[in-house]
């Protein structure tokens, strides 16, 4: 007999925000987010307590990506988070930290969600006009003739997570290896579309980092090879190599269908019948001249005997990661069925060689022309070479939407203090029409302007860790750090050196001040000059997309936050 | 998720990680103290004496600890040598940046300013590095004074019977403190006695009594008590061969000339002539005879093979090693080819295949019939009908039998190889007709038959044709080195082999069953070291003159006015701090290897407590100082006969055998890899559960100090 339970109504919850442990939540998820924040932040151990591998990281998508989030208000927090770091790699822990931001100083305003919403997207239409002008002095322009700029941004991300344990002749080795990666996957002729290749990571875990090379081409893996003798390869007339790719699974036990179940007569063997069609398939290989098979599952010894056997080099397992660039780097077509080979599918390559690294061996496939390459990424412990890897795709993908976009932000916090400055100049100098447009008073306005203001220095406030002081100056509006118990001193420009992104220096005076608290009162100030910063040696950069869209994203998701007033929590 | 503050007050991290290191401080140097890790639940003990075995045995279920695991393994994975060097440091220099901490230094400045004195350091001993074509005119030259002791001969005699084997320390527990029971008193014997090896019995039951039997040597009495000596007696010995401290001595073990076809004490004459490896060998040993006498030979055996080639290099891929229970360990020898233990039926065969030429067929899969390659999945839904039951049709197994032994019969194999198991019908039916099949045989074996043989591994029989059937292979039972066939217990040793193969194997022969993974370990250790040394083409002076380099360069550089290099949080602070925390976080860094050297001391009994041990150290560094260049003086004492010498001790008048040398890279990596890890640890300020353990977090006694999300 069957029960039937009545359905539990849904949990109606008023004014989330406004409840204890949602509050509690974010500010214990701002606090992890913030400690983890710069060069100098904090490194978190994520692991399952019961002796799995534990991950030591400070980067935004390994740790919301293990976090578990309960809280319907985090989970829109972090899922919009998530979803800016998939399409920007960079600037997730800016987004997270600076939309906590905003949610913590709007809410304490006394003005209706709605009017600070309209206000805070005027805010940041201001802002994103701004770093788009010509104008903006915490901006500066991609020179792609000259390496320098380039190699400022990659050495700004490589640092800026500690726990990849680099020392500074590792990120010098490593920042020119990302660069030439880089450079590999920018094709030589240009048609009308020009398509990125791509640089596949290949992981050497516990040696030393200066091993780490990148290569043109395409290395695998291959394990079983024999080193000392020379590689056979057939070739076709035209001495090149030719190639087929299957991603289909070649280890004979293709028989075994969805559902159903197949009836065999006794003595009928469906793996010999199998085999057979293997082996025919590896004839044809034989009969067009075929010199490399490569296939991305297992192969049957069988079929790998005699393709051997025939003098053709036979590599499987080769993962699906290699499929799409070995694929478009060799112009084949992966071959997705035993039962049908069409000519047309083979592609070429130039030359075929082994390389050894550490105890690994790999068949280093070179072809004609191309924009693949391999970056052989080699750390000396697990969880620093997996912070490592992060690091470089990030870097990686920053240098092709740098390509899109020629530009970079000053980093160390000085965009966002500057953006901070330019904000308050202009919020105080807008017409009266402007208001009206938007149906609210100036005090209003000037409310949600400083709280604006207040979240974006609250980022370059995160930089801090130590108990550092943070400095502004009037003139150009960059941040400053001071070490915790510095003496009085009668002279700023005794206590400071260089600003965060490294453009400035205490040579001028630039009339310091204390980086507003939560209790100052705002100081009226100009308009931070613009500057012609000169590429330095070690200039921080920040990716200039990456950080549109984070300040973007921070606010569309903190209004949307702000402006939830029930949640309905089905509990069936 | 549940999120956890590390850094309370001290950080629990580094703590973790000292207490965790502090259980290694007994492995460093060459006396290394044994441990027992006992299991409280099942009662097992395991004798260990090397970190990795340690770090393996504990309980990590820590961050810090995992770490800590990760790190060591690591480093065992590449150089097999420099655990021991690296969980010390771990621990030393974590409760170094403690205290950092605790004087209120930033985070960021003890990072930078700890990894670029490493850095620096790494770049000054650079200078000590002796090149290996120079290595053995540098062991060799030697400060003739003659007649540097007298009446301490008798002491020193006594001394050179101590072997660092004969001290075998229990440890219940890891925690508990050490007892120290040596199983041989040496203080009665003459210097020219007979020592065999000292048999325990397995089962006597090392925690309670260690009730101790010496075999029978010449004239030696028989039966020794452990309880009849005390700690502290064998504590004041000296070693020979140490790594760190040398004691000249005047003969070697005398049960040792008898067993290795009477090489004099050192490398024998014809081993440093060839190569030169002999004395790079022993340099390495850092006292340890054993092993040292198996890589000697196996190197001999290399270069001889080399001669063709032109390397200059050990393969490591063309050696095995086979443990043979029963026999002393004066029987360990190096056989070519293949040495494994097989069943008394397989014995039978191999009389009965002796002096044949083989047809050796190699397997890289299972012997059975279930076996299929991997990566290939059993269908599930396949359904077999039989339409005309046939009565005579046996069972299903021995058509499969019978169709594989007629393959095998059909190529006249008579030897098989196979990477996996055998399915037992099938060996009892090779054994019949007199195959040899022999199962678990590692893949760098087969490789080496397969280059002997011309054989080609195959997965499945029925892959089998005539090209992947190889010639010329031999098997014999092994003999030990006395000429007489071993046949202690079930198992008989068997040596394979093939004409022109490269395969060689260190038969480790043991009484002690407990000793056997003991004695692999070192001689893989030793092996390691002597392949990286060539490896890396030079090798570094041992005995401490690297670790005492490195402090007086640190001495030099916390005087230096300046902060040390250009890095990105150095470069923000202004000078006043700088220069302040400079010089507490290079002395913290010092202090690492100040502690290491004292720990030497005290291990080797150079001094009785850590404070004289520091004393020595600071006495050297001021000679060091005021010598001026601090290389030089360290050079010029590593040729004298060592460094950290103390002024009583005489000069060697013999000191060829005496120096001893460590791995460049296996080393600088040790530092690296636990000054990573510390830094990893310092740096970290939370730690993170993951997964849906919110109840058990929960209900635990530490549920406060965590945070849900």
């Amino acid at each position: 007999m069957s029960r039937l339970e009545a359905k539990k109504p849904p949990l109606f919850i008023s004014e989330p925000l406004a409840r204890d442990a949602v509050s509690q939540s974010l500010s214990v998820l701002s606090g992890i987010l913030k400690s983890s924040y710069g060069p100098a932040g904090r490194l978190k151990q994520l692991h399952n307590g019961v002796g799995g591998c534990v991950c030591t990281t400070s980067q935004s998508s390994a740790l919301l990506g293990h976090l578990s989030v309960s809280q319907p208000v985090l989970r829109v927090l972090t899922a919009s988070v998530r979803n800016h770091v998939s399409r920007f790699s960079d600037c997730g822990l800016f987004t997270a930290i600076l939309c906590c931001g905003f949610i913590e100083n709007f809410r304490s305003l006394n003005v209706a969600p709605f009017t600070v919403i309209k206000i805070s997207r005027h805010l940041l239409s201001l802002c994103l006009d701004h770093l788009k002008s010509e104008a903006c002095g915490c901006r500066v322009s991609v020179d792609f003739s000259s390496v320098e700029t380039l190699a400022c941004l990659v050495r700004s991300i490589l640092t800026s997570k500690p726990a990849c344990m680099l020392n500074k002749t590792e990120v010098d080795h490593l920042t020119s290896l990302v660069l030439r990666a880089f450079i590999f996957t920018v094709p030589c002729h240009v048609e009308t579309n020009a398509v990125l290749g791509k640089c596949v990571i290949i992981p050497v875990k516990g040696s030393r980092v200066m091993d780490s090379a990148v290569f043109p081409g395409l290395l695998i893996e291959t394990p079983e090879i024999q080193l000392g003798k020379p590689l056979a390869v057939k070739r076709t007339g035209s001495n090149m190599i030719r190639i087929a790719l299957f991603s289909v699974s070649m280890s004979g036990d293709g028989f075994n269908p969805e559902e159903g179940t197949v009836a065999v007569h006794h003595g009928i063997s469906l793996e010999v019948s199998e085999l057979n069609q293997l082996l025919s398939v590896g004839k044809q290989l034989v009969k067009d001249e075929v010199g490399l098979v490569v296939c991305q599952k297992v192969m049957h010894p069988s079929l790998k005997q005699y393709l051997k056997e025939n003098s053709v080099l036979a590599v499987d397992r080769a993962g699906l990661s290699v499929m799409e660039p070995l694929g478009r780097m060799t112009g084949s077509q992966s071959i997705a069925s035993i039962h049908s080979l069409s000519p047309g599918c083979y592609g070429t390559l130039k030359d075929l060689c082994i390389q050894s690294f550490a105890s690994k061996h790999f068949l280093h496939l070179i072809p004609e022309d191309t924009v693949f390459c391999s970056l052989i990424l080699c750390n000396r412990s697990e969880t620093a070479w997996d912070e490592l890897k992060r690091v470089c795709e990030t870097a990686e993908h920053v240098l092709q939407l740098t390509v899109k976009e020629p530009l970079a932000l000053l980093g160390g916090g000085c965009t966002e203090t500057h953006l901070a400055s330019y904000i308050r100049y202009k919020s105080s100098s807008l017409p009266a029409s402007t208001f009206k447009d938007l149906d609210c008073s100036q005090t209003q306005y000037q409310l949600v302007a400083e709280g604006f203001c207040r979240s974006l220095e609250s980022v370059a406030r995160s930089l801090s860790h130590d108990g550092e002081e943070i400095l502004t100056d009037m003139v150009y509006g960059h941040s400053w750090f001071v070490p915790s118990g510095s003496p009085c001193v009668s002279k700023w420009s005794d206590l400071v050196s260089k600003c965060g992104c490294g453009v400035n220096d205490n040579t001028e005076d630039l009339s310091w001040r204390f980086l507003q608290g939560q209790s100052g009162s705002p100081v009226i100030q100009g308009c931070p000059k613009e500057l012609s910063p000169k590429v330095a040696d070690l200039l921080t950069l920040d990716c200039f997309a990456a950080k549109c869209s984070g300040l973007q994203v921070a606010l569309e998701t903190a209004n949307l936050i702000l402006d939830l007033s029930y949640i309905i929590e089905d509990q069936n | 998720m549940a999120f956890k503050d590390v850094n309370a007050r001290r950080h629990i991290g580094l703590q973790q990680l000292s207490s965790l290191a502090s259980t290694g401080r007994t492995f460093l140097g060459p006396v290394k103290s044994h441990k027992f890790v006992v299991d409280e639940i099942t009662n097992q003990s395991s004798l260990i004496c090397s970190a990795v075995r340690l770090i393996e045995s504990l309980d990590l279920t820590s961050a810090a600890g995992q770490l800590l695991n990760e790190t060591i393994q690591a480093q065992n994975k590449e150089f097999n040598t420099g655990m021991s060097t690296l969980l010390f440091l771990v621990g030393a220099w974590s409760n170094a940046v403690v205290e950092c901490l605790q004087q209120n230094i930033p985070v960021p400045a003890i990072v930078s300013m700890m990894s670029e004195g490493l850095n620096s350091c790494c770049e000054r001993i650079q200078c000590l590095q002796i090149p290996i074509p120079d290595v053995k005119r540098e062991l060799c030259s030697s400060r003739v004074r003659p007649k540097a002791f007298g009446s301490k001969t008798g002491q020193v005699g006594r001394d050179g019977l101590t072997n660092p084997w004969n001290l075998l320390c229990f440890q219940r527990d890891i925690s508990a403190t050490e007892e120290v029971i040596p199983i041989n008193s040496c203080s009665h014997q003459g210097e020219d006695c007979n020592f065999n090896e000292c048999l325990v019995s397995p089962s006597a039951g090392f925690g309670s009594v260690a009730s101790v039997v010496k075999a029978v040597g010449d004239k030696s009495p028989s039966v020794l008590s452990g309880s009849g000596v005390t700690a502290s007696s064998c504590i004041t010995r000296k070693l020979t061969h140490s790594r760190h401290f040398s004691t000249p001595r005047k003969s070697c073990f005398p049960s040792q000339q008898g067993s290795f076809q009477g090489h004099p004490s050192g490398p024998s004459a014809d081993l440093c002539g060839c190569c030169g490896l002999g004395h790079l060998a022993t340099a390495l040993s850092h006292g340890n005879q054993t092993s040292l006498k198996l890589v000697q030979s196996i190197a001999a055996h290399q270069q001889e093979r080399a001669e063709c080639r032109d390397s200059s290099q050990m393969d490591i891929a063309e050696i095995v090693t086979c443990c043979v229970l029963g026999l002393p360990e004066s029987y360990s020898c190096v056989s070519p080819g293949f040495v494994t233990l097989v069943s008394p039926e397989q014995a039978t065969v191999i009389k009965h295949l002796a002096g044949k030429t083989l047809r050796v067929l190699l397997m890289d899969g299972d012997l059975t019939e279930q076996y299929r390659h991997l990566g290939f999945n059993r269908p599930r839904n396949v359904r077999t009908i039989l339409e005309h039951p046939s009565p005579q049709g046996g069972r299903a197994g021995d058509t499969w039998l019978s169709r594989m032994s007629d393959i095998l019969m059909s190529f006249e194999v008579n030897l098989v190889l196979v990477k996996g198991n055998v399915c037992e019908n099938f060996m009892g039916r090779c054994i019949a007709s007199r195959i040899l099949v022999i199962g678990r045989v590692a893949r760098d074996v087969l490789r080496a038959f397969g280059a002997a043989t011309g054989a080609q591994a195959v997965t499945y029989l029925s892959q089998l044709n005539a090209s992947c059937v190889g010639n010329g292979a031999w098997a014999e039972l092994w003999k030990a080195g006395d000429g007489r066939a071993v046949d202690l217990g079930e198992l008989v040793p068997a040596r394979i082999s093939a004409g022109g193969i490269a395969l060689l194997t260190a038969v480790l022969t043991t009484a002690l069953p407990s000793k056997a993974q003991l004695l692999q370990d070192q001689f893989w250790t030793l092996l390691h070291r002597l392949h990286h040394a060539l490896k890396d083409g030079k090798v570094f002076p041992g005995g401490g003159a690297v670790e005492l380099l490195c402090l007086s360069h640190i001495q030099a550089l916390a005087e230096q006015p300046g902060p040390p290099g250009n890095g990105e949080a150095v470069r923000k602070l202004p000078s006043p701090w700088a220069a302040e925390y400079k010089s507490i976080v290079l002395q913290a860094l010092a202090s690492g290897w100040k502690q290491y050297l004292s720990v030497l001391l005290c291990n080797t009994a150079r001094a009785s407590s850590e404070l004289e041990a520091g004393a020595s150290v600071d006495q050297h560094l001021q000679k060091a100082a005021a010598c001026g260049s601090a290389s030089a003086y360290i050079l010029e004492e590593f040729r004298r006969g060592g460094v950290l010498r103390s002024g009583s001790d005489p000069v060697p008048d013999q000191v060829t055998d005496l120096k001893v040398c460590d791995n460049v890279g296996a080393k600088t990596e040790a530092w690296r890899r636990a000054l990573d890890l510390v830094l990893l640890v310092l740096q970290t300020d939370a730690e993170i559960i993951t997964g849906p353990r919110r109840s058990q977090i929960l209900n635990s006694p530490v549920s406060s100090e965590f945070m849900f999300l």
